[in-house]
């Protein structure tokens, strides 16, 4: 095929998927696919298999992919042109029941010729718990509406009874309405500019080109994957929750071209819906994948090809049913977002060529927080904090992470301002800031976490409620790479004035309260919170720190004047620049040379003697 | 007889300063220089010294009979980009400093980049803040969603803050953002009270003046945009008017802002942010006129330079603003037109990536120097511009009045070395090749931007501006199926004939939130006091009453959603209830061909969050002369044949050249064929006819 004529289709392929984003925004209207950007969509070749993938959620790419498939399975015989479909079960192909897939084939001269994809986090499934992460769900039968496969729109027109069934089933079906209400649109925009590119070109060459460029990124996957070394490399995954602790183990082999994740030892699967299908590990690995080794090459089924996957049956990467799962997007997946992004961090970091590619782990645990209740002007609001999606940016091998700089998976997405969740929620922020001492230490740093603290303000009902799958308060999860030390950990406290510390009846997490729950900008009892339903009344605070990106490298290696800079800035505390960095600062916080010189040639001394090192 | 008076406009740009000038009789006369950063002053008179080298007299005799100056500079985005700016310091709400640095989170790590720097987050960071990063102070204060105080402003606290900032870290420009203070602006004003008290000469931007709105880091960026580039815009500003004193001129300088509209210099010195992008807002202000002149309402409007690729839209006569407007990486709020670029110009390079051999065009420009291989400067790597010369629409006997011989056999050397002869075909396919690419990404970025607002290019028509724009337009207006396409007279000085056609502006605007069942007395008593407000204003800038005119919009939105459409006002001011109610009706129209069919989520219920006033002050518009039209025939035009690219043939084929200063209006052609004027060369399709109308226009009608 002429390069000329396969640049301008593979160009015009991206936009198809960027038009119908835009369209997937515009009609659903809702602050999560706007905001935060938790969409996707992407184009699958006539066997389902990724033509094209868009930037959003990544860990939706080859998930899609497996319902396009599992549709084609279940409805051969019975696909026409302008039909699309609804697909949600996990054990199917979807992550959780609330990321619904509308998948819709293209026809082209009534011969199928494509299919186009999309999700987003829709507003309800109709779960024990409001807005689809439902830590209170037992198995998946309480995880709410859940469908293997459905159509939704035949021939072009809405198939009205399906719909009033599942709409039947969940809170605000009118917010729920326009969510699929804009998938129906993506979907339709999608069709009807690939049938145009189709009519300009003709389907012989659209479909020539949909394959070179399938066969373009493998081959440009396959070239990278061997220039990069042969080895075998490991991470671990700690993700505590409400008192358990869970982990995932993976080991990633590379030889020549072709890249193996085995999650072999990983934990059985949890009571708690923090597990994931296996489709949704496979999808999990892939969201670090795509960027970090294939930033310049197609997402699509060519980079699939070289990698495989083991995951054990029965394990939280692999639950069987009825394994409840709803958390799963934050808890499980996350946690292969992590694994996947260290052992690839790992093997990009032992390569001359491509080194700079290397980083320590981003944003390594979601805190889901819904809130809900009745606002100042009387009307009931629902909303996740946006918080969650501002995460940390890992160190990288050439500079500190970004502060407060969002994540691999989801590479675009964005927080709410102060003042637009003040005038929709009856809470007043007490602070939002960035979070000294979280970014994890290294020669380069990893980006600071944030904290901040909420309080019901103007509250008609006294005040709010809140559903929290907050994990990783334990466990420090954003791995460090190269030496590197992981950024701090996840924190979640509910502040009841009046109420000394300790006082309060503790969580089952047994962590104790006093060491660092106290807070002297809020004054009152703080107790840990992590998993269920809780209030926010009177004058209770509810206090978020989240987390910083891992470091990279070994601390007694970062420049000391870097050390002095992020003190006079308050990322890190003098504490931490002496005990951990091993820099002695001055009066004027200057450093001193002399003495950090001994600091750390007795640091390194200790080290060599296999001491602990205080 | 009265004496000739003359309307100057003088737009700089990144490389060159334009001027036009219009005398009162109807005549035009077009300069050019250089511009000369960071003095820019210098090549604005230079390049209204070389309009009036035309006109026979001297720049003073010009200047003197000038009724106004009207003037558009980059001095503002200069200022940024080159991080120029002053030693700026930022004022908080204590628990808040961190607002400006977070950028909402990603936002302003990934604000700014390619679509290929998204895809390698590991790559990217945000940029360096204006403000360093001590040099932000929190003060213990705190206003509430209604603008009630929580917390009453430290004074002592406020005042420890400013002498922190002048006296240790030495600031010369101070910008204050309070949260909620576009409710209450009351903390903002004491802050900046103290500083005037402390060190009077500091600069000081609150953010409740300069974008009165809600968001509080987009507002906290503006305030400091404005502080940080304030100073140097300002003596900028002084400057020019010195300057344009001593030659002779005594009347007002009127400064484009990026909403399109024109501010006396002195207002316009004090709101720098709005000098942004000041240029291709006028340029869009420009389409606009000529699209009222000839009747079109919806109108494409592209320009395209040596570097970037530029284009604006307007819908049924009205401009679309930008809904989140950055400069160089910066968020900041300001009603702004919305115009989108993408590095494709005449010196784009073009290169072969080194792992896929697939061509690509840009972003990375030649520039003017080197420039294109073949101008013959020393470039080394081929460039659109060598394309175009390859494939016949330059001519290199022609270019620039004949003032530079094009090279076109080292062009072809380098072509065929670094792209034919890697891609296994003849120079000529690979030129072809690059072209159909070039014209197929702007295709698509104009679909793109069409999309974003709901429209089908199909019903707009398209205009061509600069020197580079001509010889695609005929290619990705086709693909578009635009209605026609036209390159205008003025077409290489475009931004510079935009701002003889606009008036002086002023944008008003309340932030509060109505429900649509609100009575009309309601939205009336918000508007009163800024219809009040305007009329002052205008009143004491020189416009009676008769010459001022106020326009309403309102943004709306569903509830619980969180798209905002700002829809005019189309009733009587002050509303009555069928006039509130027409209002309604609109929103809920203009929605659903914004957002799509079933976008509307009518069950939530309706909401007004901000009330906007444009006042304008209307100043005298060019009067240009409409020529009668002639005979079709443009033989005595035509000046020989050559080969020339044909998209319908895909290949070169001989084809009619014609020089444009020798057409005549009403003269029509037909396609292949291609137009050299005196900047540009437009290329004509098979299938399309160009003819001239009685403002030289050259209208291009696209068949079948």
């Amino acid at each position: 095929m002429d390069p000329m004529t396969f640049s301008i289709i593979r160009h015009r392929l991206f936009r198809i998927v960027d038009e119908a984003v835009i369209t997937l925004k515009h009609v659903s209207g809702s602050a999560i696919t706007n905001e935060g950007h938790d969409l996707m969509v992407s184009l699958y070749r006539a066997d389902g298999s990724l033509l094209m993938g868009g930037v959003g959620f990544l860990h939706h790419l080859t998930s899609a992919a497996e319902a396009c498939k599992s549709i084609i399975r279940r409805f051969e015989g019975r696909i026409r042109e302008g039909d699309i479909y609804l697909l949600n079960d996990p054990y199917t192909a979807a992550l959780h029941t609330s990321d619904i897939y509308l998948v819709a084939p293209i026809h082209h001269d009534g011969e199928l010729v494509a299919w186009s994809a999309c999700f987003v986090h829709v507003y309800d499934i109709g779960a024990m718990n409001p807005g689809g992460f439902s830590p209170q769900s037992p198995d998946i039968f309480t995880e709410g509406f859940s469908s293997p496969g459905i159509k939704i729109v035949d021939r072009g027109e809405m198939v009205d009874d399906v719909l009033d069934t599942m709409l039947n089933m969940v809170r605000s079906p009118e917010m729920v309405t326009l969510d699929l209400r804009s998938m129906i649109a993506c979907n339709n925009v999608a069709r009807e500019r690939m049938q145009a590119l189709i009519g300009k070109y003709g389907a012989e060459t659209v479909d020539a080109a949909g394959s070179e460029l399938i066969r373009q990124s493998e081959d440009l996957f396959r070239a990278r994957l061997r220039e990069l070394p042969d080895g075998e490399w490991q991470s671990r995954q700690y993700l505590d929750v409400d008192g358990e602790t869970a982990v995932v183990r993976l080991t990633m082999t590379k030889t020549g071209d072709r890249l193996a994740f085995d999650f072999t030892g990983s934990s059985p699967q949890s009571r708690y819906a923090i597990n994931c299908t296996r489709w949704a590990s496979l999808g999990g690995l892939f969201a670090p994948l795509f960027p970090l080794l294939c930033y310049d090459i197609t997402w699509n089924e060519g980079v699939i090809r070289p990698v495989e996957m083991i995951a054990p049956e029965g394990s939280i990467v692999n639950c069987t049913r009825p394994a409840p799962v709803s958390v799963a997007t934050v808890a499980a997946i996350q946690s292969v977002n992590n694994a996947a992004c260290a052992t690839i961090g790992k093997m990009l970091a032992a390569s001359d060529t491509y080194r700079a590619q290397a980083t320590a782990v981003w944003h390594a645990n979601h805190f889901a927080i819904f809130k809900f209740g009745r606002n100042q002007k009387g009307g009931e609001a629902i909303g996740i904090l946006t918080e969650t999606f501002a995460g940390a940016g890992g160190a990288r091998s050439f500079a500190d992470g970004v502060e407060i700089g969002g994540e691999i998976p989801n590479p675009i997405s964005r927080m709410a301002n102060v003042e637009t969740v003040e005038a929709n929620f009856p809470i007043r922020y007490l602070f939002r800031k960035r979070m000294i001492d979280s970014g994890g230490p290294g020669e380069w740093r990893g980006g600071t976490g944030g904290e901040m603290a909420i309080t019901p303000h103007k509250a008609p009902d006294g005040g709010i409620h809140y559903v929290i799958s907050g994990k990783g308060a334990r466990h420090p999860m954003s791995d460090g790479l190269a030496g590197g030390l992981p950024g701090a950990p996840n924190r979640y406290l509910w502040i009841k004035p009046g109420e000394s510390s300790g006082e309060a009846s503790g969580e089952a997490s047994g962590e104790a309260s006093g060491e660092d729950g106290g807070d002297e900008r809020i004054p009152g009892a703080a107790n840990p919170v992590s998993w269920g339903v809780f209030p926010l009344m009177g004058e209770d605070a509810l206090y978020v720190r989240w987390n910083g990106g891992g470091g990279f490298g070994d601390p007694l290696a970062r420049d000391p004047d870097r050390v002095a800079e992020d003190v006079r800035k308050g990322l890190v505390s003098r504490t931490a620049a002496e005990d951990i960095y091993a820099v002695a600062l001055g009066d004027t916080g200057a450093v001193d040379r002399s003495a950090t010189e001994r600091l750390r040639s007795g640091r390194l001394a200790a080290r060599l003697e296999g001491e602990q090192v205080s | 007889m009265s004496e000739t008076t003359y309307l100057v406009a003088t737009d700089v740009g990144g490389t060159c300063t334009d001027t036009i000038i219009v005398a009162s009789n109807g005549d035009i006369h077009i300069g050019k220089a250089l511009s000369t950063p960071p003095d820019f002053e210098t090549g604005v008179v230079n390049s209204i010294r070389s309009a009036v080298e035309m006109m026979g007299i001297t720049l003073e005799q010009a200047l003197e009979n000038t009724t106004l100056f009207m003037h558009g500079s980059t001095v503002a985005d200069n200022t940024l980009l080159t991080r120029a700016g002053a030693r700026t310091g930022l004022i908080a709400t204590e628990g808040f400093e961190d607002t400006l640095l977070v950028t909402r989170g990603a936002y302003g790590r990934w604000s700014g980049l390619t679509e290929d720097g998204i895809k390698n987050p590991v790559m990217t960071s945000r940029a360096e803040p204006l403000v360093a990063t001590d040099a932000i102070a929190g003060v213990r204060e705190r206003v509430d969603c209604d603008g009630d105080v929580v917390e009453a402003l430290d004074l002592a606290g406020a005042e420890k803050a400013v002498r922190f900032l002048i006296e240790e870290r030495q600031v010369e420009a101070v910008a204050v953002s309070f949260l909620w203070s576009f409710f209450n602006a009351a903390h903002e004003r004491a802050v900046r009270d103290i500083i005037k008290r402390v060190s009077p000469q500091t600069y000081v931007t609150l953010s409740s003046d300069i974008a009165p709105v809600p968001g509080e880091y987009e507002r906290t960026s503006t305030a400091v945009i404005n502080a940080y580039a304030g100073a140097i815009a300002h003596d900028y500003l002084n400057a020019l008017e010195g300057l344009l004193r001593t030659h002779g001129y005594r009347g007002q300088t009127m400064v484009m802002q990026g909403y399109g509209g024109l501010l006396p210099v002195k207002e316009a010195a004090d709101r720098v942010v709005g000098m942004i992008e000041c240029g291709p807002a006028a340029g869009v202000i420009g389409a606009k006129f000529l699209g009222d002149m000839m009747g079109d309402a919806d109108i494409i409007a592209a320009d395209m330079g040596g570097t970037t690729f530029k284009v604006g839209v307007i819908q049924n006569g009205e401009i679309e603003f930008a809904r989140e407007p950055l400069v160089d990486r910066f968020h900041y709020v300001a009603p702004k037109i919305d115009v989108v670029s993408i590095g494709a110009g005449g010196g784009s390079i073009i290169q072969l990536d080194p792992k896929t051999h697939l061509p690509t065009v840009g972003p990375r420009s030649a520039g003017s120097r080197p420039g294109p291989v073949c101008y013959g400067l020393g470039g080394e790597e081929p460039t659109l511009t060598d394309v175009m010369l390859l494939i016949g629409y330059m001519d290199p006997g022609s270019f620039l009045r004949g003032s530079m011989e094009l090279d076109r056999e080292n062009a072809r050397r380098v072509f065929d070395e670094k792209i034919a002869r890697p891609l296994g075909v003849t120079v000529e396919e690979a030129a072809i090749g690059i072209y159909r690419v070039a014209a197929a990404q702007i295709t698509d970025l104009i679909r793109k931007i069409t999309v974003e607002r709901g429209l089908d290019p199909r019903e707009f028509v398209l205009h061509s501006f600069g020197g580079s724009c001509g010889m695609l337009a005929s290619a990705f207006g086709a693909e578009l199926q635009v209605r026609r396409i036209v390159i205008p007279y003025t077409a290489s000085v475009n931004c510079a004939f935009g701002l003889v056609t606009a008036d002086v502006r002023h944008e008003y605007s309340t932030t509060t939130t109505l429900p649509a069942e609100a009575t009309p007395d309601e939205v009336n008593a918000i508007f009163a006091p800024l219809a009040e407000q305007a009329r002052a204003q205008l009143l004491s800038e020189g416009f009676p009453k008769d010459r001022v005119s106020l326009t309403w919009s309102v943004d709306l939105r569903y509830r619980r959603q969180v798209h905002e459409v700002t829809t005019p006002v189309a009733a009587a001011t002050p509303l009555d209830r069928a006039g509130l109610d027409r209002l309604i009706e609109d929103f809920e129209a203009l929605y659903e061909r914004k957002f799509g069919k079933g976008s509307a989520y009518r069950e939530a219920g309706i909401e007004m969050t901000m009330f906007r006033l444009t006042a304008s002050g209307m100043i005298e518009r060019p009067n240009l002369p409409k020529q009668a039209e002639g005979g079709p025939d443009a033989g005595a035009a035509r000046t020989g044949r050559r080969p020339v690219f044909s998209e319908k043939h895909g290949a070169l084929v001989e084809a009619d050249i014609y020089d444009f200063t020798r057409l005549e209006p009403g003269n029509r052609l037909a396609g292949p064929a291609v137009i050299h004027t005196p900047i540009t060369t437009i290329a004509v399709q098979a299938d399309q006819t160009a003819r001239m109308d009685g403002y030289r226009n050259i209208i291009l009608d696209l068949e079948g």
